[in-house]
């Protein structure tokens, strides 16, 4: 970052003595534009010495996926972006037949079961009483006053969202991928933590009468940058980061200008 | 104390493997499965109707008297429910059994709408309140063989179809909703009497009990109708007691009708093309499309261009249909599911299909039934969610709130919700367990 042509030091209007054009011993004030010393890069030194970077939503350490940072005056957009409450995305994988203590499949094993009598209607069932709860639950933390018309608006249009403290909302639900014992969901969640999706699998387990563990949990989307956005290991230089950056911003203040 | 020969420290891997792959494999539920089915309870629950005796006289000193209960209860019931139906203070729940015992019923008795409960303590008498589901004894030919296909409530009389014994009404008939001729100074409490109806020009295959009148829809496509008519709801052209069943003819003579419903003093007729016909009580604007008289006693066709109707109920004073594409339409006056703004139409209005579950998720989400109770309407979707929405008397609507809900809200039931019946004050679910 530093390499790159820095700002063009500043200039001044200064009144230089410069020898008169008529000759002689007289000098003259003559206003010239003149590079302020101050600003010189021998004197100001490196431009940056330190940069600020916040983190977004959190992401464990075994899950992956999109993971959000503002740098430097980004930090501020992070607050507001946090405020904004938007739904993240997540892929999560799952293991019917053991259950471990920490629901996922690196724990100490507790029990293992049988999931032959698994199907994919009975989970669609359970995933579709899960929604309507967190449905529920949506429409009560939201604390809108039900008895307004502008409540029955906002839920025929499906925006009623909690604005504040929530504890995690599921909004909705879908069955990717089913071959057993292998199963995999994407859901749409509010204030969750990966450990939560976790033991939501584990506890999807215990409603189909057998138990699962969750493999894998990827994050595809949060709020407006999704996977296409982020940017992969192999891409973590200046370009690529600049770049994105500009993509991204016009999404970001739209979205910031929607909610707000 | 461990051996001499055995490794100490944390198991490696190809230990932890071994010792995983040699558990033991519980099995909770085998491939063969079945669903049970349950049914579940809400509401008033002081005039018995719930079922549950410990709500109203406590059977532990610890438990306090319940009034309302707020959220679905679950009842234990000896054989699977196939029908229920919810009067004003009490409830009928029907299976199709070949047993002795086919209909159970609970709440107010006091004119023997559950027909004669031998009271255990004087031998006379009879129970005023039945607290608990008990078997009431209809009179059948062949007890053995009959099944009881459907059960009906209305304010202070029932009625119990059959397969092959035509339709048994008990009950309040002063006004011979019963179909029976009506007895001055009749007294109902304690009563035995229990009526048979069997004239009819086909087999009955549907009853519906208003108010004080009660339907009768046969197989062939007409309607047959007895009881109070004040209001018109008999829709025979008069506005008197009718006490013998008698054919309707007005627009829906030669009409085949799939579908009647009714619950206060106004009724709905739905035939096989989709067409809704209407008669009774029109003061809350529910016939107002047609006339403007606030009674009507003849069947009328009412001209609604909301595609072809699959299903209609009547409440106290709202009305709703569903349609073929599995759109919910509402009329009529009080809390119709739109939002407070919304309190009286005469043309129906949709309801969006987003409140039921609908988005782009899940894009085949629909409403698959409609019911009706006096103020309060319930939907149910196709994958099994229950919606409810109107006045919250008395905590009917299962929500676990007691204020009146404007818009379709989800009742958590554990469970698939398949049919539900709705009161005045309570309200019965019929739920397979996943």
């Amino acid at each position: 970052l530093n390499a790159a042509p820095g700002r063009a030091p500043r200039q001044r209007v200064r009144f230089l003595p410069a020898p008169a054009p008529g000759g002689g011993g007289a000098v003259e004030l003559v206003a010239a534009r003149v590079p302020v010393l101050a600003d010189h890069p021998l004197v100001r030194g490196p431009r940056f010495r330190k940069l600020k970077i916040g983190a977004g939503h959190r992401l464990d350490v075994k899950s992956s996926g999109v993971f959000v940072l503002g740098i430097g005056h980004g930090n501020k957009l992070l607050t507001d972006l946090y405020n904004c409450h938007l739904t993240k995305v997540y892929t999560v994988g799952g293991l019917f037949g053991k259950a471990t203590d920490d629901f996922s499949d690196t724990g100490n094993l507790i029990e293992k079961t049988t999931f032959d009598h698994i199907t994919r209607e009975k989970l669609e069932r359970i995933l579709a009483v899960i929604q309507g709860t967190n449905q529920k639950a949506l429409l009560m933390y939201s604390n809108i006053d039900m008895k307004t018309q502008e409540a029955y608006e906002l839920a025929v249009k499906g925006l009623i969202r909690p604005m504040g403290k929530s504890p995690p909302i599921i909004t909705a639900v879908r069955c990717l991928q089913f071959a057993l014992p292998e199963f995999q969901l994407e859901i749409h969640c509010l204030h969750e933590t990966q450990q939560y999706l976790r033991k939501m699998v584990h506890e999807i387990g215990l409603e189909l009468k057998s138990s699962a563990v969750c493999t894998q949990v990827r994050r595809i989307r949060d709020g407006v940058f999704t996977v296409d956005d982020a940017l992969p290991r192999t891409q973590w230089n200046l370009q690529s980061i600049q770049e994105a950056i500009r993509n991204c911003q016009l999404k970001v203040e739209a979205e910031l200008e929607k909610t707000l | 104390r461990r051996g001499l020969g055995v490794a100490a420290g944390p198991p490696s891997t190809r230990q932890l493997r071994e010792a995983e792959e040699a558990a033991p494999v519980f099995q909770y539920a085998g491939k063969a499965a079945k669903r049970k089915d349950r049914v579940f309870v809400w509401g008033f629950s002081y005039s018995g109707a719930l079922g549950i005796p410990s709500f109203v006289r406590p059977d532990a000193g610890w438990k306090k008297p319940r009034r309302v209960q707020p959220t679905p209860y679950r009842l234990e019931t000896e054989e699977k429910i196939s029908s229920a139906a919810c009067g004003y203070g009490f409830t009928l729940l029907a299976s199709n059994t070949r047993d002795i015992t086919k209909v159970w019923g609970m709440g107010l008795n006091k004119d023997s709408q559950l027909g004669f409960q031998r009271s255990r303590r004087d031998q006379t008498k009879g129970y005023e309140y039945v607290l608990e589901p008990s078997p009431i004894p209809l009179p059948l030919e062949k007890p053995q063989q009959t099944r009881v296909l459907q059960v009906s409530c209305g304010r202070a009389h029932s009625l119990v179809l059959t397969d092959s014994e035509g339709v048994f009404t008990m009950g309040n008939n002063s006004y011979g909703q019963c179909g029976r001729k009506v007895v001055e100074d009749e007294v109902y409490s304690g009563s035995h009497l229990i009526h048979q109806l069997k004239e009819f020009d086909s087999r009955v295959v549907q009853v519906v009990c208003g108010q004080d009148h009660s339907l009768f829809r046969t197989k062939k496509g007409t309607v047959y109708a007895c009881g109070w008519g004040a209001d018109g709801q008999t829709g025979l052209g008069h506005y008197n007691i009718t006490s013998v069943p008698t054919k309707l003819h007005g627009d829906i003579a030669g009409v085949n009708i799939i579908q009647v419903s009714s619950y206060g003093d106004c009724c709905l007729a739905v035939s096989d093309e989709g067409d809704v016909f209407g008669w009774g009580n029109s003061e809350y604007l529910q016939l107002a499309s047609v006339t403007e008289t606030t009674q009507v006693n003849v069947p009328r066709h009412l001209p609604f261009k909301i595609g072809k109707v699959k299903e209609a109920a009547c409440g106290g004073t709202g009305n709703v249909v569903l349609t073929e594409e599995g759109n919910v339409f509402v009329w009529g006056y009080g809390i119709l599911g739109k939002g407070p703004n919304l309190i009286e139409t005469a043309v129906p209005e949709m309801i969006p299909p987003s409140l039921f579950g609908w988005s782009d998720f899940s894009p085949d989400t629909r409403v698959a039934h409609v019911r009706c109770g006096l103020s309060q309407f319930a939907a149910l979707t196709n994958r099994g969610e229950l919606f409810v929405w109107g006045k919250n008397l008395r905590g009917c609507l299962g929500t676990g709130r007691m204020e009146d809900q404007y818009f379709p809200w989800r009742v958590t039931v554990p469970g698939e919700v398949v049919d539900v019946a709705c009161g005045v004050d309570h309200m019965v679910s019929m739920v397979r367990s996943f």
